[in-house]
C-alpha cells in the first residue's frame, strides 16, 4: 500500500508524540491488558529516558530487581535508581536500608531533592499501589509529584518531573481508573491486531483541548522503541450496490418539480401579508370613484323612527 | 433571602415600633420608610450593595454570575445564600470558565473572594481569570458576534413565516454596567484588579500534612478544615450581618474546584460504596446551612462523570439549590455530528431552586447549547434537536 505525502507528512508528526510522551511532564499512564503488556513499553521509555541523561528513579513493586534490569546494558543498569519494594514489601526484616514510609514515602523523597535536573519516576505498578494503599491518598501524592514544578514552595527551580505508571486496567473497576486517568497528562492505552501493537495515546494539555493519536510501534529486544507504519488495512466491504437507490418521486401523479421559469415566477411573488412599497401607496393614495361610503337602511315594521332622545326623560 | 433585613435591624424595628406606638396612641402598625423615628437604623431598608439586585420575580437578592446569559436563564441571576453546583463535562475544559467568569464578576464588583481548590493554588486561579469587555466595546463587540453568525443562516430566507426570522436567538436582558459584564477569554485580567480585591485562599495541600492516617469521621479531614476555614471567613468579616453598625455590606462569593475528586481525599469517585460516601452530602449540607445564613454566594464544580454511586449524584443534586450540566462534544460521535457543528457542547439545567416560591424560574427552553468562541462564551438555544 503506498501512502501519499500528505499521509506520510502526518505519519511523520505522529513518529514523535510517542517519542515525545516524556517531555510534556506529569502522570503518564501506561494501561496494558493480559493481550498486550505494558512493561515492556515501559522499560523502554526507562531507557530512553536514561539515555538523554535524566534522573531515572523505580519503584519497583511488582517484579523482583533481577527480573527489571534484564534486558538493560550496563551503562544503562548503573543510571537507574531502584527503590525495591518487592522483596520485602512490609518491611519484616527491618534492614537499616529500608526506606521508611512505604512506596509513598519513597515518592516524596525523591522529590525533596535538591538538584534541579529533570527526573524521571517509574511506578512498577500502580496496581500494585492502588492494591495495597487507598485510592485518594495515591491519588493525592501523584498529584503532588507530578505537579512539583509549579509548586512555590522551594526556593529554587526544580526541573519538570514525569511519573510513568503501569496499571493494568482489568484488575480495577472503572472508579479508580477513571479518577487516576482524569489526573494524568498523558493516557496510552495498549492494544493492537494480528500480532502488532498499538499505543493510543491521549495527551491533556490543560485548558486545551485534548488531542489522541494512535501509533504502531514494536520494541527490540534491547529495549529500543521501533514506530511503525500500521498494518495494511483492508477496505471494508460496503453493503451490495446491487440496488440502487430508489428515487420516491418518479412514478407520480403531480409534479413536484419546479422548471426553471416556474421557479422564478415563485420567488418574485409577493405575498398577501408582505408589505411593500406599492401596497404602502395603494392604501395611502385615495381611492378614486368613491369619495364618501353609504349607508343604506330598509327600516322593519318594528323600527321606532322617533328623532328625540330617549334620555330626555331621564330626571338627574 | 430575608437574612438582609432580619440579621441587622430586626431589634431595631421591634424597638421603633414600641417607641412610637407610645407616644401617638393611634396605631402600633408602623410605615416603612426612611422617616427619623427615634432609632439610627430606621426600619429596615433597600440594602443596596454592588452588584447585587432584586429579582423582578419574587424579590430575592441576586448576583450575576459571570455569564449574562446563564444569569437569563436562571431567572435573573444567583440568589444570595444559594449554591451554583456545575457538573463538569468530561475533559474539564469548559468548566473552569464558568468558575472563573463567577470570580471575575466577583472581582469588578468589588466583592471579597473566597477560593478553595485541591489541585491548583488559588493565586494561580486569580491569575487566570479572564478580563471584562469595558462598556463602550463591549456591546459592539457582542453585536459583531452575533451578528457574525447570523449571516450563514440567513441564507435561507424566509418567506412565509418571516416572522421568526426577526427573532433573537437568544434573549439577553439588558445589561447595565452595574449587573454582568461579559468577559473576553482570551486575555488575563489586569494585575491591578486582582491586587485591588479581597481575596482569601484555601489550597488543600498546604492545609493538611500528608499523612497516611486518616481518622475515622463523618467527614473527611479536607472537608472539615473548608467548612471551618469558609466560617471563620464569614465571621470575622462579618458577612453574617452579627455586627449591624457596618455602614458598606458587602457580598463573599466561595468558588470551590473539583469538589469531590479524589484530591480532596473523598473516594465517592473511585468507589461505589467506600467508607466515607456520605462525607460529601454532609459537606452540602452544612455548606448551606452556613450560606443560608450570611451574605454569600457559591459556585462548586464537581466531576459527577467520575462518581460511581449514581444515588450520590441524585443526592448531590437534591442538596444543591442550582445545578448545570457541561456536556462537551469532544471525543464524542457528536463532535464529526453535522448538526453540532456550531457548537462545542451542551448545557443541561438540571434544577432552579424554588425560593419562597412553590413554583421555580424555568425558562421556556430546553435545548440549550454552548459555544465558546475566541473571546466570548455564549448560550444558545438549540434549534435543531
Amino acid at each position: 500500500v503506498t501512502l501519499s505525502e500528505g499521509a506520510r507528512a502526518g505519519i511523520g508528526r505522529e513518529l514523535g508524540m510517542l517519542d515525545s510522551l516524556l517531555s510534556f511532564g506529569g502522570l503518564v499512564l501506561l494501561r496494558d491488558s493480559v493481550e498486550w503488556e505494558g512493561r515492556s513499553l515501559l522499560k523502554a521509555l526507562v531507557k530512553k529516558s536514561a539515555l538523554c541523561g535524566e534522573q531515572v528513579h523505580i519503584l519497583g513493586c511488582e517484579v523482583s530487581e533481577e527480573e527489571f534490569r534484564e534486558g538493560f546494558d550496563s551503562d544503562i543498569n548503573n543510571r537507574l535508581v531502584y527503590h525495591d519494594f518487592f522483596r520485602d514489601p512490609l518491611n519484616w526484616s527491618k534492614t537499616e536500608e529500608a526506606l521508611p514510609g512505604g512506596p509513598l514515602g519513597a515518592l516524596r523523597a525523591i522529590c525533596k531533592r535538591t538538584d534541579p535536573g529533570p527526573i524521571t519516576i517509574a511506578l512498577d505498578s500502580l496496581s500494585w499501589l492502588l492494591l495495597h494503599l487507598p485510592c485518594t491518598t495515591l491519588c493525592q501524592a501523584l498529584h503532588a509529584v507530578s505537579h512539583q514544578d509549579s509548586c512555590p514552595g522551594d526556593s529554587f527551580p526544580v526541573g519538570k518531573v514525569s511519573v510513568l505508571g503501569l496499571l493494568h486496567e482489568e484488575l480495577h473497576g472503572p472508579g479508580p481508573v477513571g479518577a487516576l486517568s482524569s489526573l494524568a497528562q498523558t493516557e496510552v492505552t495498549l492494544g493492537g491486531t494480528k500480532g502488532q501493537a498499538s499505543a493510543h495515546i491521549l495527551c491533556r494539555r490543560p485548558r486545551q483541548r485534548p488531542t489522541d493519536q494512535t501509533q504502531w510501534f514494536s520494541i527490540f529486544p534491547d529495549f529500543s522503541l521501533d514506530l511503525q507504519e500500521g498494518p495494511s488495512v483492508e477496505s471494508q466491504p460496503y453493503s451490495d450496490p446491487h440496488i440502487p437507490p430508489v428515487d420516491p418521486t418518479t412514478h407520480l401523479t403531480f409534479n413536484l418539480h419546479l422548471s426553471k421559469k416556474e421557479r422564478e415566477a415563485k420567488d418574485s411573488l409577493i405575498l398577501p401579508f408582505q408589505f411593500s412599497s406599492e401596497k404602502q401607496q395603494a392604501l395611502l393614495r385615495p381611492r378614486p370613484g368613491q369619495a364618501t361610503s353609504h349607508i343604506f337602511y330598509e327600516p322593519d315594521a318594528y323600527d321606532d323612527l322617533d328623532q328625540e332622545d330617549p334620555d330626555d326623560d331621564l330626571d338627574i | 433571602m430575608a437574612a438582609v433585613a432580619t440579621c441587622g435591624s430586626g431589634a431595631g424595628t421591634t424597638g421603633s415600633a414600641v417607641a412610637t406606638a407610645s407616644k401617638s396612641n393611634v396605631t402600633s402598625f408602623q410605615r416603612r420608610g426612611p422617616r427619623a423615628s427615634g432609632t439610627n437604623d430606621s426600619g429596615p431598608r433597600l440594602v443596596s450593595i454592588a452588584g447585587t439586585r432584586p429579582s423582578v420575580r419574587n424579590g430575592q437578592l441576586l448576583v450575576s454570575t459571570g455569564l449574562p446569559a446563564l444569569d437569563q436563564l436562571l431567572g435573573g441571576g444567583l440568589a444570595i445564600g444559594t449554591v451554583l453546583l456545575i457538573e463538569e463535562d468530561k475533559y474539564n475544559i469548559y468548566s473552569p470558565l464558568l468558575f472563573k467568569c463567577f470570580l471575575a464578576e466577583g472581582i469588578v464588583n468589588g466583592h471579597t473572594l473566597l477560593v478553595a481548590s485541591a489541585k491548583e493554588d488559588p493565586a494561580n486561579i486569580l491569575q487566570e481569570l479572564p478580563a471584562p469587555l469595558l462598556d463602550d466595546n463591549s456591546k459592539k463587540e457582542f453585536d459583531e458576534d452575533v451578528y457574525n453568525h447570523k449571516t450563514p443562516e440567513s441564507n435561507i430566507k424566509m418567506k412565509i413565516a418571516w416572522r421568526y426570522q426577526l427573532l433573537p436567538k437568544m434573549e439577553i436582558g439588558p445589561v447595565s454596567s452595574r449587573f454582568g459584564h461579559y468577559y473576553d477569554a482570551s486575555k488575563r485580567i489586569p494585575q491591578e484588579l486582582i491586587e485591588a480585591s479581597n481575596w482569601h485562599g484555601f489550597f488543600l495541600p498546604e492545609k493538611i500534612s500528608s499523612t497516611l492516617k486518616v481518622e475515622p469521621c463523618s467527614l473527611t479531614p479536607g472537608y472539615i478544615k473548608l467548612l471551618q476555614f469558609i466560617q471563620n471567613i464569614i465571621y470575622e468579616e462579618r458577612f453574617d450581618g452579627s455586627n449591624p453598625q457596618k455602614k458598606q455590606r458587602n457580598v463573599l462569593r466561595i468558588g470551590i474546584q473539583n469538589l469531590g475528586s479524589p484530591l480532596w481525599g473523598d473516594d465517592i469517585c473511585c468507589a461505589e460504596n467506600g467508607s466515607n460516601s456520605h462525607s460529601l452530602t454532609k459537606f452540602l449540607y452544612v455548606l448551606r446551612g452556613l450560606l443560608r445564613t450570611s451574605l454569600s454566594a457559591c459556585i462548586i464544580t464537581m466531576p459527577t462523570h467520575l462518581i460511581q454511586n449514581k444515588a450520590i449524584i441524585a443526592r448531590i443534586t437534591n442538596l444543591s439549590d442550582t445545578v448545570i450540566g457541561l456536556e462537551s462534544f469532544i471525543g464524542s460521535e457528536r463532535e464529526t455530528n453535522p448538526l453540532y457543528k456550531d457548537y462545542h457542547g451542551l448545557i443541561h439545567i438540571r434544577q432552579i431552586p424554588r425560593l419562597n416560591n412553590l413554583i421555580c424560574d424555568e425558562s421556556d427552553v430546553k435545548d440549550l447549547a454552548f459555544k465558546l468562541k475566541r473571546k466570548l462564551f455564549t448560550i444558545e438555544v438549540d434549534f435543531i434537536s
